[in-house]
């Protein structure tokens, strides 16, 4: 019903400003056109942009290369051949190149579409890089692109630039545009897919844990975040008639990067509205630089001038209100009214787990060593072992951070050693962090969603236009239920909308857990389930992994220093040693082991360390 | 390639490359300790070269004394730099200080605009650095290209002594590993962030004022492509490193230098070296040459 009333409303609104938009050329003079058009433009640069670094989490500062890119292909799609013939003075012109035209449509598409191929290029090797690098990688390619511009004269003319364009882009034609890339951008992070964009940005680590190639989604973030790039450079061009390589410096990627600041990183709505008061306000702050006269006093305009305010505003912006305007809210009808709220059953085999022999080395230090165990169907296993012990690095090793340095591990009969997590993920395993990796901005919902992404079927880019490929639609509703499922199963039903970082700690694990269980493993794997936990707590947590187990036909391995948990809930125990086996058996087997008491106490170190 | 020809590059690779070594310190130390790539650092060489402009031909003062002034205002300007736009954001996530950092290089370079003006300005040459010195094989020097290596060398040797023969380097060497742990052991972590402000700065004004006597002008956005480079440069040695940016440094200008010197015909893309090397070794080697792997921790 809210939906249906959101839609009509949305509709509304946007049919008033095509009417705005159609009588607009009457109403509005050439200064407030121009200012209305580069909104739009400037708006398709940021969604761009925010889509790669804001949602993402690619801290990206290549654009401004993208838009040259853009600019370029479409000027010399749009210039008819006598004006090249003109205008290429020092050099000649690419006799291809001479008589090849299009439609500006047609244009601005191929426009995009080079620069998603250029972002593609540059994404395979550099994405690869994380945090400031990237940013200083990308960089340097926009330096390269620009500078490559420069020196191929007979295919840009170099330095001069390109004159005349024809004037094409209109308040229609940039207005349309921004409304499809908004569209399909809205589209695509409503979608599960657009939740999974976000968790890459939140917790890569935990990302590949939910089966995600982490990899490839930040190349195809990156991708179409350079279309965009493209596109607006290309309507950009067709503005301003006039291109040349100094426009695409770095300053611009600022521009861009301000706008989505201002608006809040990773809002939808933040870079429309940042788009909306930068530009206006960088064409406003003009009449700094021109002379003012007032009565008969000529107050000389300050070339600068405008810069330094709009720098200082920046620098105020980020110091005191750092989250931009939205943050990370997005707008919705509903602010305008009151508020009025599965399991599977696998196959049994007898050994879901084998390692042998297995060894971890980092340089010299042996982080495990021989490592052999056997874990059966059904089982609830501990691994246990004082600081440092090599029970994480384990962990690490079976669900595929690491690679082993030699031996093997078969899951399920196949061998998973060195194959990657998300890989693991989907032959069947789950696991949880010692230190909680949710994916903290998004809803306790969102989180579990993004679970389900490995079982679900539809592409990325169908989410572009949902309205076409229905299937989007209809499988982001049944992961929905599905999860709501898992939240009811684990008490967190209560917390579907609420930001998973804002829930108490002993929400934070049975979180973790639900989404773990969202990829429907048959194997889970707990790091210290109950640390942090009181004792009341962890007697509910001793319950509860018992009812996992039952309720979806789990085997489970876990990590645990508070004994009791271990002792209760544990029907065989495998003990490690500064990366050393030493002991496995029951419970009451290992209390009973002197090695392990000597292990945990440290009485008689010589014998019980292990070099 | 004739000897003398040869000598010259030489000469002048190792000065450019010097001065691209001079700045890269200041942003390896910023960036080893904050983990904030300080993009005004190019700007602060800007106003090293610009307040020696003004010391020296506006108020006709001596040039020895006018870059002594020049360095003290440079560095003072580093430190307002820090207190105003960075200190505020030391608990914020990092990339409020990047943006906050962009922002403070826009203003210092627009500011400039305002105050200098747009048009690049004449520099007073001392006249004993400019006379060329001829050698009985037919190399001839300008005494500034030997200088500028010689008092780069100098400088981060004294930057080396103090990292590490004295308290405040190893106060700073301490925060670079670990800043909440160095201010439980009582050390004034801001003093010490300050202390590194100020030594890349005033690294950076004597950079900027070499860099002035070499292409005889100053205007104000002369510090941006030399300072990406020099960032290039800090990346390429491996971030966090001085004697890493020094040689970076070095590397990046004798292969500016030399690729022109031996393939004139492509002068024209001469900046794009740098950017390619740099994507090459983050490719190969993505922590630099001398830097130190760094591991997520799972």
């Amino acid at each position: 019903m809210r939906n249906v009333r959101n839609l009509i409303l949305t509709i509304i609104a946007v049919v008033l400003f095509a009417f705005f938009l159609d009588k607009a050329p009457e109403l509005l003079n050439g200064y407030w056109q121009r200012i209305l058009n580069l909104i739009a433009i400037n708006a398709i640069l940021a969604l761009s942009l925010n889509l790669i670094y804001g949602i993402t989490g690619m801290f990206s500062l290549g654009h401004a290369g993208f838009m040259a890119i853009g600019a370029y292909v479409s000027a010399l799609l749009v210039l008819s051949p006598a004006q090249k013939n003109s205008m290429w003075i020092l050099e000649d012109i690419y006799p291809w190149l001479l008589n090849v035209n299009a439609p500006f449509i047609v244009s601005l598409i191929i426009a995009g579409l080079v620069a998603a191929f250029f972002g593609l290029l540059v994404a395979l090797p550099v994405l690869r890089l994380g945090g400031d690098y990237l940013g200083i990688a990308t960089l340097g390619f926009a330096e390269i692109i620009r500078i490559l511009i420069t020196n191929t004269a007979r295919l840009t003319n170099g330095s001069l630039g390109l004159k005349g364009i024809p004037a094409y882009t209109t308040l229609f034609m940039s207005w349309s545009c921004l409304g499809i890339v908004l569209l399909c951008t809205v589209c695509m992070l409503r979608s599960n897919f657009g939740g999974v964009l976000r968790a890459v940005r939140d917790d890569e680590v935990a990302a590949k844990m939910m089966g995600i190639n982490t990899f490839k989604i930040k190349v195809i973030a990156f991708t179409l975040g350079c279309f965009g790039g493209g596109l607006g450079g290309a309507l950009m061009g067709n503005l301003i008639t006039t291109i040349d390589p100094r426009m695409f410096m770095i300053t611009q990627t600022y521009n861009v990067l301000m706008i989505i600041v201002v608006g809040g990183l990773g809002s939808v709505t933040g870079s429309l509205i940042g788009s909306v008061l930068v530009t206006t306000m960088l064409e406003w702050l003009r009449f700094v630089e021109n002379p003012i006269t007032i009565g008969s006093i000529n107050i000389p305009g300050i070339p600068g001038m405008r810069m330094v305010i709009f720098s200082l505003l920046l620098i105020m912006v980020i110091i005191f209100r750092r989250e931009g305007i939205m943050g990370m809210r997005e707008f919705s009808w509903n602010i305008f009214f009151p508020k009025k709220k599965i399991t599977d059953v696998g196959s049994k085999t007898e050994t879901v787990l084998e390692l042998e022999n297995v060894k971890l080395k980092f340089g010299g230090l042996s982080a495990i060593d021989n490592l052999s165990m056997k874990i059966k169907h059904w089982e609830i296993v501990g691994l246990i072992g004082p600081n440092g012990a090599g029970k994480t690095s384990a962990f690490n090793v079976i669900s595929g951070f690491y690679k082993p340095t030699s031996g093997t591990i078969k899951f399920l009969g196949k061998s998973i050693g060195g194959l990657s997590p998300d890989e693991v993920c989907k032959a069947g395993m789950s696991r949880t962090f010692q230190n909680i990796r949710l994916f903290g901005n998004q809803t306790v919902l969102q989180n579990v969603m993004i679970g389900s992404r490995i079982r679900q079927k539809y592409s990325w880019w169908m989410t572009l236009l949902p309205f076409v490929f229905t299937d989007v639609i209809k499988e982001d509703a049944e992961a929905r239920a599905q999860a709501m499922n898992l939240l009811d199963q684990l008490g967190l039903d209560a917390f579907a909308d609420e930001k998973a970082s804002s829930l108490p700690y002993g929400a934070q694990r049975r979180l973790e857990i639900a989404r773990a269980l969202a990829t429907r493993p048959r194997f889970l794997l707990l790091d210290e389930p109950a640390a942090g936990m009181n004792p009341q707590e962890s007697e509910e947590l001793m319950k509860f992994i018992r009812r996992l187990r039952d309720e979806f036909d789990l085997t489970i391995l876990l990590i645990e220093h508070d004994m009791k948990v271990v002792m209760n809930v544990c029907d065989y125990i495998h003990v490690l040693d500064q990366g050393v086996h030493i002991a496995e058996g029951t419970p009451a087997e290992i209390k009973a082991n002197p090695r392990v008491v000597e292990a945990y106490l440290g009485a008689g170190a010589a014998e019980g360390g292990a070099a | 390639m004739e000897l003398n020809i040869f000598v010259q590059h030489f000469i002048n690779a190792l000065s450019l490359g010097s001065l691209y070594g001079l700045v890269a310190v200041g942003y390896t130390m910023v960036y080893g300790i904050l983990r904030l790539i300080n993009f005004a650092h190019g700007d602060i060489f800007m106003l090293g070269a610009y307040f020696v402009y003004f010391a020296t031909i506006v108020y006709k003062l001596n040039w020895g004394v006018g870059v002594v002034i020049a360095i003290i205002l440079t560095t003072i300007c580093g430190l307002l730099v820090d207190r105003i736009a960075y200190k505020p954001l030391r608990e914020a996530p990092r990339i409020s200080a990047l943006i906050s950092a962009i922002g403070v290089s826009f203003f210092i370079e627009n500011f400039a605009v305002v105050v200098f003006t747009g048009m690049p300005r004449p520099v007073v040459q001392p006249p004993i650095l400019m006379k060329p010195i001829e050698f009985s094989n037919g190399v001839r020097l300008i005494p500034l290209g030997i200088l500028v290596p010689v008092v780069a060398f100098l400088l981060v040797g004294a930057l080396l002594w103090l990292l590490y023969c004295t308290k405040p380097g190893l106060a700073m060497r301490a925060i670079s590993f670990d800043i909440e742990t160095t201010r439980m052991m009582g050390v004034s972590v801001n003093k010490i962030i300050a202390l590194a402000f100020g030594l890349g700065s005033a690294l950076a004004a004597v950079a900027g004022i070499m860099w002035a006597l070499r292409y005889p002008r100053v205007e104000p956005f002369m510090g941006m492509t030399p300072g990406i480079k020099a960032f290039i440069a800090a990346v390429f040695g491996g971030i966090g490193s001085v004697p890493g940016a020094m040689i970076g440094g070095l590397i990046l200008g004798f292969v500016e230098i030399m690729s022109v010197a031996f393939f004139p015909t492509l002068s024209g893309y001469k900046d794009a070296f740098a950017f390619l090397l740099l994507i090459l070794i983050l490719l190969f080697r993505p922590t630099g040459l001398l830097g130190e792997k760094l591991e997520d921790k799972i």
